[in-house]
């Protein structure tokens, strides 16, 4: 038997390609799991970054997107590389919605380790897991660790 | 103009690990969420988010031959932002079980009938005012699997918008006089008592064949209501 969430399969799928057609477009993807890295299945993961030049107003590119987990836990975005917005080091915010979380949990993906304000609001030994790993060209894995052994820095509204 | 967010009351809003719901001790943090400094990325949004979902009119109860079973309902629901304003045009998403407790979809499985007649989820276009109406049928209780007894009262899984990323808001809504909601794991993890009564719909008196409910969201701020994934 299973807990849900029962969150809508219809509202999760055709919502995580967030440039479609674009050439330049990166992946982002990765493995969500919970205390003692197993992985779980239909967690939704929604996003929300600037444009390629750091404007959160582009009226061409919206910027969100939304993908659910499969049953190992993977998910997958297609979307443009964000550029630098003021003050702030490319970046892309993540929030997580699953059963078990009396919330929803806040986190954001760098692409690089910097100064960036929100970055350094995280101790400095646990910064590395906020940067996203390249792992080829245009090509970044982002896992998310709920709980556990090196666990996801996770962030206050 | 800088738009300036104020944070969510905590003892409005669930802690973290909740005994009697397991699954709280395998997936919530167990460092504390950092605090981060609010700019132009938290607190800009997709907008208009209608732009890129596309909404219909929120009707699960289906007509004529293909109606769904249960009791009929139209539920008033009104998105509002921390100072009371109403938020046309924000898109608001709902889902819940059919009126045997049992959801559509696969990972449901729970041994109550599926109700060919009724869907089960529903994504709205706020109209002036911040409001939404929702037809629909009142959800059944369902037991929570591997738990003590722990029956889910009925509830309507609600999300919202709101203007920027940070009032995006998951939660649910309750019925008013129902038993099991004193006993709920998740309703009874909110503290403050205020809080936890606006997840509950108000009855409004009706002459019609549907029982009207109202209930109101507040995206962000003090009188956020709760969120529950």
């Amino acid at each position: 038997m299973t807990l849900g969430p029962f969150f809508p399969r219809e509202f999760a799928q055709g919502l995580n390609d967030l440039a479609p057609g674009a050439s330049d477009a990166i992946e982002i993807a990765g493995r969500v799991t919970e205390l003692d890295g197993r992985a779980l299945d239909n967690v939704i993961l929604e996003i929300w970054q600037a444009d390629r030049a750091g404007r959160f107003d582009n009226p061409q590119f919206a910027g969100w997107g939304r993908a659910a987990t499969d049953a190992q836990g993977n998910y997958r975005f297609r979307t443009v590389r964000p550029g630098a917005p003021a003050g702030r080091a490319p970046h892309v915010s993540f929030l997580v919605l699953y059963s078990g979380l009396m919330r929803q949990l806040q986190t954001v993906m760098f692409f690089e380790a910097s100064d960036d304000p929100v970055l350094t609001a995280v101790e400095e030994s646990r910064r590395s897991r906020l940067v996203a790993l390249e792992e080829k060209k245009n090509t970044f894995r982002f896992d998310i660790r709920l709980r556990g052994e090196d666990e996801t820095p996770f962030f206050d509204d | 103009m800088p738009i300036l967010i104020e944070r969510r009351d905590p003892l409005t809003q669930a802690q973290g690990v909740e005994r009697g719901y397991a699954q709280t001790a395998r997936r919530w943090p167990s460092r504390p969420l950092a605090r981060r400094p609010h700019t132009a990325s938290e607190l800009s949004g997709p907008q208009p988010v209608a732009r890129l979902l596309s909404t219909r009119e929120g009707d699960l109860a289906g007509h004529g031959a293909k109606r769904a079973l249960g009791q009929l309902i139209r539920l008033r629901v009104r998105v509002v932002d921390e100072d009371g304003a109403p938020l046309p045009g924000t898109v608001v998403e709902a889902w819940h079980c059919n009126s045997a407790g049992k959801y559509i979809h696969p990972n449901d499985s729970h041994d109550a009938p599926v109700d060919p007649n009724f869907y089960g989820a529903a994504r709205m276009l706020a109209g002036e005012g911040g409001l939404v109406e929702l037809r629909t049928i009142k959800p059944g209780a369902y037991p929570v699997p591997d738990t003590n007894g722990w029956w889910r009262p009925p509830h309507i899984h609600f999300s919202v918008w709101g203007r920027v990323w940070l009032s995006r808001l998951v939660t649910q809504m309750f019925f008013p006089g129902e038993p099991l909601n004193e006993a709920d794991a998740i309703l009874s993890a909110i503290r403050d008592p205020g809080a936890r009564s606006r997840c509950i719909a108000s009855l409004v008196p009706s002459a019609t064949s549907e029982m009207v409910f109202d209930y109101q969201i507040v995206v962000r701020g003090r009188s956020a209501a709760p969120g529950m994934p």
